[in-house]
């Protein structure tokens, strides 16, 4: 088949999204599908900006290219499902969320003027149309789903996909909590600092690079933990896997986040992962007390967890064993097996 | 976003103000909501949308339709036919020009003939014997800077009558069950019917179809709760009917917890209608919340009922006999009593929830609000990246642009 993946690109951006486009249509390809990556630059604001930018999508003509038919689209995050084909399918990574949960916090986009209040429900609406097209709709997480029922009323089936391939691996813990989280606010790296803090036992390596590092960095020095919380920055995928591997449990704990392949990535090293109960979609996989520690939104709480799995190592042996066999069922056979079936 | 809420509010006893008051607490959870006081004129400085509650009778809603006519906004259309307000505002307050001028406005010199044979007594009232033809809608369509809607039905009926501004259909929402203890009454069936008790709600018909069904099911008991119309002789029907007996029970008008505690007493609702204005019943969509079958006119909202919930009787020379059918059935088949009534919670749980309703209908205030000036700019920025590259207005591919953005309601 001739399958065109759609991603919407914010300039010299990459984060999970990416990591996942770009291997599905690898794994397409492996499979024998002629699978290729459509682009389109994504900006949402000033104004009415975010619609604008969505409307590109619309007059792209994917029907075929160069003579020849395109069998299928799948759509990823808003707003390439804006795109018109006769076979769209969507697996759904998210909607655009200041539209929906983040409004009205501080990761919200939209005020109060009725100007502003009328673009976010244009953008509501825009997704029903857009989306209540799709001849099939994923979503990567149950969370996902939930969120587009809850706004759309369209029903998803839930879909994970795998992590990115690493070299993946197990080794005996060296002691430190892993953070390899992009670093945006949202992640909420400063809870791990935080907790890091609250006791002088607790080491962390931080990966990784975004928006918030510079806030990061000087919350570290001024906690006075910069020796115990390590920043390294983008990693080889060397480095990672081999951070993965030697970790005692890796800290993720966004807020609300829609997949969140951090804790499969600790999962296929067989580590617990820490995570928090307002995380969203990693509540899919970190359970409490079975394939990690899912805590309050505390740094406390986070602190407790880390030293916890650090002292107990053969519950975190287990935990991480568990997450383990969890991951192991993600695969790329099945998940596009379902894609296209 | 601050919106003026210009409603009837109990104590008055109004269906609409019923709905507001379930309403608005929901509401408020996300707009900054101002009831404004009757008679109020003009909505109170600094809001961003005044929203209107225009129904068909003149005294909840005369006064409303005057703030309208000062500063228009969003209008909630309750009933679609207007002719009983607009009747109320003109010739109720001396001024027959005015609805002269309303008549000519929407049906022409026939229309204005036709209102000079209502001035002058020569035709009976038109809002009382032909209201459906001569719905007198356009004035408040044509102040409506947006149309919020509870059925299919008006909103193909304002499309119909040339309204081309955002139209959202919103489901009314359904009141919590109160869970009071049923009121203890005689009947097996107990079927209900609440409201006026008149010919538009088709009594004569459902007595005589009720009198057919009490041969077969003699412990069947007919509720009639409401005020009885001028001019409408209930007792002599039921008297010639052989229902003055024990096949009736009467209350006339009942406080909330009386309607609730004699709904719930029931084993089925009946709610007919004909003509329909096209109102949402809000006895109906209580008796969807109680889980209570229903038997319908098959006309406006009712129709639009799921088959699953309610029984569709069409009005003509075979009403009587659908009707004693419908409500034989019922009697006779309490398992079909139940799965109906079952169908009829879910349907009120998830269409008519409050949560969500409130979730929609704000959404459609700020649509109403803002959407305007968003779907101008979205069309100026595309209008000026096309010019950019050379499409003129009237190109084949500026109407493809314009056709692609209409398919995802961006068309302005």
């Amino acid at each position: 088949m001739r399958i065109a993946i759609l991603r919407p690109q914010v300039p010299f951006a990459r984060g999970g999204a990416e990591i996942f486009t770009d291997e599905l249509v690898d794994e397409l390809r492996l499979r024998g599908h002629e699978a290729d990556l459509v682009s389109v630059p994504f900006k949402w604001y000033p104004g009415a900006r975010v619609l604008t930018q969505a409307f590109l999508w619309r007059l792209l003509d994917l029907e075929e290219a160069d003579g020849r038919t395109i069998d299928l689209v799948v759509a990823t995050k808003f707003p390439s499902y804006v795109v018109r084909h006769r076979e769209k399918r969507v697996w759904l990574v998210h909607q655009f969320r200041q539209a929906y949960e983040l409004d009205g916090t501080t990761l919200g986009q939209f005020g109060d003027s009725p100007e502003e209040r009328g673009l976010r429900r244009r953008v509501q609406e825009l997704d029903r149309v857009a989306l209540g097209e799709a001849t099939r709709l994923f979503a990567t997480s149950a969370n996902v789903a939930g969120r587009l029922e809850r706004s759309t009323g369209l029903v998803a089936e839930v879909l994970p996909h795998p992590p990115q391939q690493l070299r993946y691996r197990h080794e005996t813990s060296t002691g430190f909590v892993l953070s390899a989280s992009r670093l945006d606010r949202a992640k909420r790296i400063d809870l791990l600092l935080e907790a890091l803090a609250l006791d002088p036992t607790l080491e962390a390596v931080i990966t990784s690079d975004g928006p918030d590092r510079e806030r990061l960095e000087e919350l570290a020095r001024a906690r006075g933990i910069d020796g115990r919380a390590r920043f390294e920055g983008r990693v080889s995928p060397e480095r990672l896997a081999e951070l993965y591997a030697t970790c005692s449990s890796v800290f993720y704990a966004p807020v609300d986040e829609d997949f969140g392949m951090g804790p499969y990535e600790a999962f296929l090293s067989a580590k617990p992962v820490i995570t928090t109960s307002d995380a969203g979609g990693p509540l899919d996989v970190v359970h409490d007390r079975r394939t990690g520690l899912v805590v309050a939104p505390a740094a406390t709480a986070v602190a407790s967890a880390a030293a916890w799995l650090r002292e107990h190592e053969t519950d975190a042996e287990a935990f991480g064993a568990a997450g383990k066999a969890l991951a192991d069922e993600v695969t790329w056979d099945r998940a596009i097996g379902r894609l296209l079936g | 976003m601050k919106v003026a809420y210009f409603s009837p509010m109990p104590p008055e006893a109004s269906g609409i103000a019923d709905y507001s008051a379930l309403l608005l607490p929901e509401l408020r959870k996300h707009l900054d909501v101002q009831v404004v006081k009757r008679g109020t004129k003009r909505p109170p400085k600094g809001v961003d949308l005044s929203v209107y509650h225009i129904g068909n009778n003149p005294d909840s809603h005369g006064w409303i339709l005057d703030a309208l006519r000062r500063s228009p906004g969003a209008v909630v259309l309750h009933d679609f036919v207007l002719h009983h307000l607009v009747a109320g505002v003109t010739i109720g307050r001396r001024d027959g020009h005015g609805y002269l001028d309303a008549m000519e406005r929407e049906h022409g010199v026939v229309g204005r003939l036709l209102g000079h044979g209502v001035l002058d007594k020569r035709l009976p009232p038109l809002w009382e014997v032909r209201p459906e033809e001569f719905p007198l809608a356009g004035e408040v369509l044509g102040l409506a800077r947006g149309l919020v809607v509870h059925s299919h039905h008006v909103e193909e009926r304002a499309h119909g009558a040339g309204y081309v501004g955002p139209l959202i259909r919103v489901p009314h929402p359904a009141w919590p069950d109160p869970g009071l203890a049923p009121a203890q009454l005689e009947g097996s069936p107990l079927v209900g019917s609440f409201g006026n008790v008149n010919t538009s709600k088709r009594i004569p018909q459902l007595l005589e179809a009720f009198a057919r069904v009490r041969r077969d099911h003699p412990a069947a008991r007919l509720l009639l709760v409401g005020a009885v119309s001028p001019g409408f002789d209930l007792e002599r029907r039921l008297q010639r009917l052989g229902l003055d007996g024990d096949g009736i029970v009467r209350e006339g008008h009942v406080d909330e917890r009386r309607l609730w505690a004699l709904m719930a007493a029931c084993d089925v609702h009946v709610s007919l209608r004909s003509p329909t204005m096209g109102e949402t019943s809000g006895t109906a969509i209580r008796a969807l919340g109680l889980g209570k079958p229903l038997v319908v006119t098959d006309v406006g909202w009712f129709a639009e009922l799921p088959d699953a919930v309610a029984l569709k009787v069409s009005v003509g020379d075979r009403e009587v006999d659908d009707l004693a059918a419908a409500l034989g059935l019922l009697a006779g088949r309490p398992d079909a009593r139940e799965r109906m009534g079952a169908a009829a919670r879910t349907l009120a749980l998830e269409e008519h929830d409050l949560v969500r309703v409130a979730e929609r209908q704000a959404a459609a205030f700020e649509r109403i609000a803002g959407g305007a000036a968003v779907g101008d700019e979205v069309l100026r920025d595309v209008s000026r990246a096309a010019a950019g590259v050379g499409i003129g207005a009237g190109s084949a591919e500026a109407s493809e642009i314009a056709r692609r953005l209409s398919e995802v309601d961006l068309g302005g």
